[in-house]
């Protein structure tokens, strides 16, 4: 892959939005909406122009090329993409957009589709991953659903046989943040749980 | 006369002992499952002109192979064929229990449901529909409260109606994956004859059950290989693991069944919760726990000690007034002052201790206050590889390492109760402690007496961790049900008391009255003295103490707390410092303390766990202790000149 700086691809992707939005772009609002002196933007779009990503003539219309227009378009699905991603994991909204504006410049085109993949999967399912928690992190009174036990074929057959199969609801009843047992109460029982063993169940947190 | 056999089964905590106990009363036979170290409870009774037996099988919460427990009530049922199995169910936890019932129901013998705690599921909004639930299951249901007799000779009756019937009711069917799993795997299995129902090795092999794997395997690796594409199948189209899948659709049955068959009213938050908002306090839970450690401990010491110098006094007059018409001779002597001297030992110094250990520990139980005791010791406890519930051994064994020892059973994994007598024989217990109180904190300080008992608690943490480690088997930390509150009857926690204490005499008596035989014929055929000298490269060389003392060594392998009036014959001075240095001192209290455990715990061993790991353990605390000793010998030598 062509190796272009993080900033090219800053311009490239502001040029697409304004072109998404039917907006003509003049340097001047460039220079609003990236934070940079007019005088910077000038020189970076003869830049561009050299390289032949954009067409631009001093004080004339700004124009983006074919291959302009193909890298802004990547970079900025690759921002909506991250975007998704950094919502998934739980950050919050006013950072989402800050981060991925780094992030978008950093991930090659086949991470992208892996990416891509996984916030499918995980947006399917409707869940966040602050939602999913190990059940030695909830709180009293908090209730969640059993995903998954990780561990020995014994302890796991144990937990299932104790009422714990996937998709269960369970209450916690009883758990402190450093030391001894978790309490949960499933299936109209209470079970107290080592903290060893329920450092390995994962749950989805019902709020 | 017919003669029945009904097998009691259900989860632990469902008042399936106090069932046991009214229907058999003092009928009772409690021994261990063949060649097993499971305890096997069997009692009897008339019922309108026909004998029953009753087997009461261990409370567990599968038929899986995840616990010795569980392997031996399954293939009692299977291969045993007990006319009728009555499966108690706790009222108030109908989902749970279900999912053991219908493991019940698929290993294919007549079953009476009996619903036990009906008033206290009642108190707490929850009404079950009876009907209902005979219906779904296809099994007679009967409601009983087993603590006060109601219901029970319905049960009785119901039980026997069963046994007339021919075979038992279907199986329910789980979803079409595994139906169709089952009945393609079902084909090659029905041929062979495994002692088991066709259908219920299928499910076992879709769940993965090591010991049916393995029993399978070895006959026809190849349904092993079909089970296993089974698997994949239903895996593939579940989006889990098959054996996940069984659990959860079994988990889903119990859970349409219960809901059809209950009526819940919102009740106020349960008395059991209120109560452990205080009791499992971060602070106040603490407190209470140490009051009531504090307390039982002080009781039964201070009940086993009034009563174990007035027995001692009691029955060594007796013996004395045996004595003239004896007469005297070797022959007398050994029966006198060897097996007499034994058994009196074992009446009077274990029995006033083990008497209210075992209504406490019963009253503890029943309450449901142990585990709550195992709930908060747990974080503690896991320092030391152990979870909880091994708190209770561990303070007991401070008294006496045997029914310390005995009590490691709480524990539901071999690893963690083998890992726990081991610990529990490395404690001092109260014999110990007069050693160490009579020498060492006497004659050295009380600073040098606290030193050994934090030297204690390091080496029991280090030699913990290290057989942790060390021990085969995955470590199984604390999943245990948190049962209600409830109070203990007298009737119920004297009957536990009793079955715990006379399989204890039993089992020590016989071995305390032949270990004294072996040491008087010792001392009488004049043996003592040589065998002192063969082991003074040891006593002497090694450990820097005279030659006699090996004497009270090999004593205090039946008493400890003997092993010191020994040591003063042996020396000819009651005042130690006399005889004995510092170094000397400590050096014997070290061995004492850490050397291998007296006769009677050497048998509570061998009871849980074969003569194999009985040896093991002593020989190495033998070994150990030797060692420690001579090091501490030469190390304390640099503090004492």
């Amino acid at each position: 892959m062509q190796k272009r700086s993080p900033e090219t691809e800053e311009y490239l992707e502001m040029l697409v939005r304004y072109a998404r939005d039917g907006r003509q772009p003049k340097v001047k609002d460039l220079a609003k909406d990236l934070g940079i002196s007019p005088a910077s933007i000038s020189e970076m779009l003869g830049k561009l122009s050299a390289k032949g990503y954009v067409r631009y003539e001093p004080y004339g219309e700004i124009r983006l090329t074919e291959k302009g227009e193909k890298v802004g378009r990547s970079v900025l699905r690759k921002h909506h993409l991250i975007e998704r991603f950094l919502t998934l994991a739980g950050i919050r909204k006013e950072r989402i957009h800050k981060e991925a504006c780094i992030l978008e410049h950093a991930i090659s085109d086949d991470v992208e589709h892996g990416f891509r993949k996984a916030v499918r999967v995980l947006e399917k399912r409707g869940m966040q991953t602050k939602d999913i928690m190990r059940l030695v992190d909830l709180t009293k009174g908090e209730e969640a659903e059993i995903l998954l036990l990780e561990g020995g074929g014994n302890v796991r057959r144990r937990l299932m046989d104790m009422g714990l199969t996937p998709g269960t609801k369970i209450n916690v009843t009883r758990s402190s943040a450093r030391m001894g047992p978790v309490e949960i109460s499933v299936r109209s029982s209470t079970l107290a749980i080592g903290r060893g063993i329920a450092e390995k169940i994962f749950v989805k947190v019902r709020r | 006369m017919r003669r029945l056999r009904i097998a009691l089964a259900g989860n632990a905590n469902v008042g399936k002992s106090v069932l046991f106990n009214s229907l058999t009363g003092l009928q009772q036979h409690i021994g261990n499952w063949s060649g097993k170290t499971v305890e096997k409870a069997e009692g009897g009774l008339f019922f309108k002109g026909t004998e029953i037996d009753i087997i009461d099988l261990p409370g567990i919460y599968s038929l899986s192979a995840f616990s010795l427990e569980e392997l031996i009530s399954r293939d009692y049922i299977a291969k045993e064929k007990p006319d009728v199995v009555v499966n108690v169910v706790d009222a108030s936890v109908l989902e749970r229990n279900l999912y053991f019932t219908l493991q019940l129901i698929e290993l294919g013998r007549p079953i009476v449901i009996a619903i036990n705690m009906v008033d206290i599921a009642r108190a707490r909004g929850v009404e079950i529909n009876v009907e209902k639930l005979a219906e779904a299951l296809n099994v007679p249901v009967v409601p009983i409260i087993a603590i006060e007799g109601k219901g029970i000779t319905t049960l009785m009756e119901k039980a026997m109606a069963a046994s007339r019937q021919k075979g038992n009711a279907p199986s329910l069917p789980y979803g079409k994956n595994i139906e169709n799993a089952i009945r393609e795997i079902s084909k090659d299995v029905e041929g062979q004859d495994f002692g088991y129902p066709p259908r219920w090795v299928a499910l076992k092999l879709l769940e993965e059950d090591e010991n049916i794997t393995e029993m399978v395997g070895e006959r026809n690796p190849k349904i092993i290989e079909k089970a296993r594409k089974e698997l994949q199948k239903i895996g593939k189209s579940c989006g889990q693991p098959g054996s996940v899948v069984v659990s959860s659709e079994r988990y889903a049955m119990a859970e349409r069944i219960a809901r059809a068959s209950m009526n819940i009213k919102k009740a106020g938050m349960p008395f059991s919760q209120k109560l452990d908002s205080f009791l499992l306090h971060r602070i106040f839970g603490y407190v209470f726990l140490a009051i009531v450690a504090a307390s039982v401990f002080l009781s039964i010491f201070s009940f086993g000690d009034f009563a174990s110098s007035h027995l001692l006094g009691f029955l060594s007059s007796l013996k004395a007034g045996m004595l003239p018409y004896s007469g005297e001779g070797p022959l007398q002597e050994l029966l006198l002052d060897g097996v007499m001297e034994g058994i009196i030992a074992g009446i009077s110094i274990a029995l006033p201790y083990l008497v209210p250990f075992y209504i406490f520990l019963a009253i503890l139980e029943d309450s449901g206050y142990l585990a709550r005791m195992a709930f908060l010791m747990d974080g503690i406890m896991h320092r030391i590889g152990l979870h909880g519930k091994a708190f209770i051994p561990m303070i007991l064994a401070y008294g006496c390492n045997v029914p310390a020892c005995l009590s490691c059973r709480i524990l539901e994994t071999q690893k963690d109760r083998l890992l726990a007598s081991f610990v529990v024989t490395l404690v001092p217990c109260a014999a110990v402690t007069v050693v160490i109180m009579g020498l060492v904190a006497t004659y050295v300080g009380l600073e040098w007496a606290l030193a050994l008992y934090l030297l204690n608690l390091l080496v029991i943490l280090v030699l913990g961790r290290i057989a942790f480690k060390a021990l085969p088997g995955e470590p199984v930390g604390l999943i245990m049900e948190m049962p209600a509150y409830k109070m203990p009857m007298l009737k119920n926690v004297l009957m536990e008391a009793w079955k715990e204490l006379r399989s204890f005499v039993f089992m020590a008596f016989p071995i305390i009255a032949v270990s004294t035989f072996l040491i008087k014929l010792a001392e009488v055929l004049g043996w003592l003295g040589p065998i002192s000298d063969v082991i003074s490269p040891i006593t002497v060389g090694w450990l820097n103490l005279p030659t006699v003392v090996g004497i009270a060594l090999i004593f205090g392998i039946l008493r400890k707390e003997l092993a010191l009036i020994m040591l003063a014959s042996l020396l000819g001075a009651e005042a130690f410092n006399t005889v004995l240095t510092p170094v000397q001192m400590m050096t014997f209290a070290i061995v004492m303390m850490f050397y291998v455990p007296c006769a009677a715990t050497i048998a509570a061993l061998k009871k849980e766990h074969g003569w194999k790991t009985a040896l093991g353990i002593s020989v190495f605390e033998i070994v150990f202790a030797i060692f420690l000793g001579g090091l501490a010998a030469r190390l304390l030598g640099l503090f004492f000149v």
